[in-house]
């Protein structure tokens, strides 16, 4: 069975490379490209697998055990778009076109000159025979990175500008987490690649390793009332103990005034530098102020992508205008706060007043 | 003690039986192994050569790119770009040898002909490495812009040739005085690049424009352009001395035949999914090519000029070698 469908699945990745991509290639002289257009080509099958299972899997959540229930899902739209534009290709397409080039001649540049940079498998050379052992390293170290890449762009003040695109949208489902200003994941994309460069992550990982990162942050953004219990919110990440990240009010304490549990996949890392909050609640998601105008979290992709840069202009260039009207939420009518008394919050990011 | 064991042994039949067949099993063993590389996985398929079938497979490094023997052909040295090793394997048992570490980014490798040079490419760096391959001590780097890939030698190991894959060269480097000698323009995508049995021509498959450019290399004069067919990749000698299998590496992909005393191209196989690199068995009834978009090693019926078996292997497969094959200059 599951050679019948890899058989498939390589079959479909042939055709599109050979109907598709091979022609336009070697017509522009491009042929030391096919390799990668036929990883690319992957990577745009494996998401939309990837995509599919979410929307099947987890859409049936958020309609039978909804958090929020809203008249019209049309603020859910953009996201979709964010999505797709994410998992099949085309935003990672932009990040490496605009990377690489940087990365290899730095890289050239440090190999020309004889220094290779350490990687986990000359440490533990054991590592090599054990695949296996290896991914999940990988994967620990990188979300680990995750983390510290996620805390930052709640503490500065300039990448907060740009993320909270992410935070803006009211209407928290699977679709959320694509929701990025494109400078973000450019950002992210540097980040990601200066670790993996430090810590030579296997070009053979990748593509799972980001399956199994979007397949989670796909599950906690979703609408739906879902946790792990206590003790699997202890392993991984769940719905509701991302939600409070998303949450529109933070929870009380001086340890929180940047946000709450930025893990992304392994709660221990807010654990362990004392960013984790275990509420009970489901609180509604969103901003209820910040650098984004309200309108703009509403808006379209260009639109939001355009407030994003003015925001972020806002916070390098003391002289610019700050946008028209700062977020500044009504209380969500969507779902009734839930009267626990440990989910005591406050306002959002100390730097802004709403 | 073993002295006694042998002494012991070889005076019953039973014992010259035993021997026999220890011997018989060693030399079939020695037969039927080929090894695969699975660029993609970073592991080695295991295939025996008279079943077609897989029969173990072995991690070996990230991103491992092209594979070759050792002169005494002992070992097959697999480069490893991403992890910056070689790995030697046995190619009988299919066994790690060694590793040998921060050999920095290799991507295609090659002895000299009098073996006093082991040279690296570095494909995604823009490089070439020249080493001393008793220890592997690096000797030169010589800046390769752009994507130096394959690499052919002369016979009397004065130069050693790359192909540009990007730049649409082909450099000289002399291994004399590790410096680069000329460069000049090929075809576009230019990628394997062999000598012509008599030395006189480098033969250079060119992707980007289906066909094998033929170079007199003392003159650094483009003789004639052979077509192939579309994406000309790699070339792989047949063993008689004078004709050389050229894979065209498109996703339908074909292998073709050229002949070097006529530079002309006398069969074509059709050969699916990117065949790239190839082995000839010594008896010359089959052609072994990795199939890079199909996770499949084909074997090619040289008799009946039909593929004959697809053997599923890991992804992106890019290399295979056997013992048991066809002179390989």
């Amino acid at each position: 069975m599951s050679n019948a469908l890899l058989e498939a699945f390589v079959a479909l990745q042939d055709w599109l490379l050979a109907h598709l991509l091979e022609p336009v290639l070697l017509t522009l002289g491009l042929g030391s490209y096919l390799e990668m257009a036929f990883d690319g080509v992957e990577f745009f099958l494996c998401g939309v697998l990837q995509i599919t299972a979410a929307y099947l899997l987890l859409r049936p959540l958020e309609a039978l055990r909804p958090i929020e229930v809203w008249p019209d899902r049309k603020a859910v739209r953009v996201d979709v778009l964010y999505s797709l534009l994410d998992r099949l290709g085309i935003i990672p397409l932009l990040v490496f076109a605009l990377l690489a080039p940087l990365f290899v001649s730095v890289d050239g540049w440090l190999r020309f000159h004889d220094i290779i940079p350490p990687q986990l498998e000359d440490l533990f050379p054991a590592l090599e025979a054990r695949p296996l052992l290896s991914f999940l390293i990988y994967l620990i170290l990188l979300d680990f990175a995750e983390y510290w890449r996620h805390r930052f762009s709640h503490t500065l003040r300039w990448w907060w500008a740009l993320h909270a695109i992410h935070h803006s949208q009211r209407q928290m489902t699977l679709w959320t987490d694509s929701r990025n200003h494109l400078l973000d994941d450019l950002i992210g994309g540097f980040w990601f690649a200066v670790i993996a460069l430090l810590i030579g992550v296997p070009p053979g990982h990748f593509i799972i390793l980001l399956i199994a990162v979007k397949t989670v942050e796909n599950l906690s953004h979703v609408n739906a009332r879902l946790s792990f219990g206590r003790l699997g919110e202890l392993l991984l990440v769940s719905p509701r103990y991302h939600r409070w990240h998303h949450a529109i009010e933070l929870p009380e304490g001086r340890q929180y005034r940047f946000g709450c549990n930025f893990a992304i996949l392994f709660p221990i890392w807010d654990q362990l530098f004392g960013t984790q909050y275990r509420g009970q609640a489901m609180p509604p998601s969103g901003l209820s102020h910040g650098p984004l105008a309200e309108s703009a979290a509403q808006s379209g992709f260009w639109r939001q992508q355009w407030e994003g840069l003015r925001a972020l202009l806002a916070t390098v260039l003391p002289a610019s205008s700050p946008p028209q009207t700062a977020l500044a939420h009504a209380p969500t009518t969507a779902v009734p706060l839930p009267s626990h008394a440990a989910d005591q919050q406050r306002a959002r990011h100390p730097s802004e007043t709403p | 003690m073993i002295a006694l064991f042998f002494a012991h042994i070889v005076r019953r039949p039973a014992g010259w039986l035993l021997m026999i067949l220890l011997l018989c099993s060693t030399t079939a063993a020695h037969a039927l192994l080929a090894i695969a590389l699975n660029s993609a996985d970073g592991t080695i398929s295991l295939i025996d050569t008279e079943t077609y079938q897989v029969t173990g497979k072995a991690t070996v490094c990230k991103e491992p790119h092209h594979l070759m023997p050792t002169p005494d052909e002992k070992s097959v040295v697999i480069a490893c770009a991403a992890s910056n090793q070689l790995v030697f394997f046995d190619p009988t048992t299919g066994q790690e040898q060694k590793r040998i570490r921060n050999i920095s980014d290799p991507y295609q490798l090659g002895y000299s002909p009098n073996r006093k040079w082991f040279v690296a490419t570095s494909l995604r760096l823009d490089r070439v490495d020249l080493y001393d391959p008793t220890d592997f001590r690096l000797l030169a780097r010589l800046p390769a812009p752009k994507t130096p890939s394959h690499m052919a030698f002369d016979d009397g190991s004065q130069f050693v040739f790359v192909t540009l894959q990007d730049s649409n060269e082909v450099m000289a480097i002399s291994l004399g005085t590790q410096k680069i000698v000329w460069v000049m323009p090929v075809a576009a995508t230019p990628a394997g690049i062999v000598m012509s049995p008599d030395n006189r021509y480098l033969l250079v498959a060119c992707m980007g424009e289906g066909v094998v450019e033929v170079i007199d290399w003392r003159a650094q004069k483009s003789v004639r352009k052979v077509p192939t067919a579309t994406a000309a990749h790699n070339l792989q000698p047949k063993g008689d001395g004078r004709h050389f299998f050229v894979s065209n590496r498109s996703v339908d992909g074909s292998i073709s035949l050229l002949d070097t005393q006529t530079m002309t191209v006398v069969e074509k196989y059709d050969v699916p999914g990117g065949p790239d690199d190839m082995m000839v068995r010594a008896d010359g009834k089959e052609l072994w090519a990795t199939a890079r978009f199909a996770r499949k090693v084909q074997v090619i019926d040289l008799v009946s000029k039909k593929l004959k078996m697809s053997i599923p292997v890991g992804s992106s497969p890019h290399g295979v070698f056997f013992l048991n094959h066809a002179g390989l200059r």
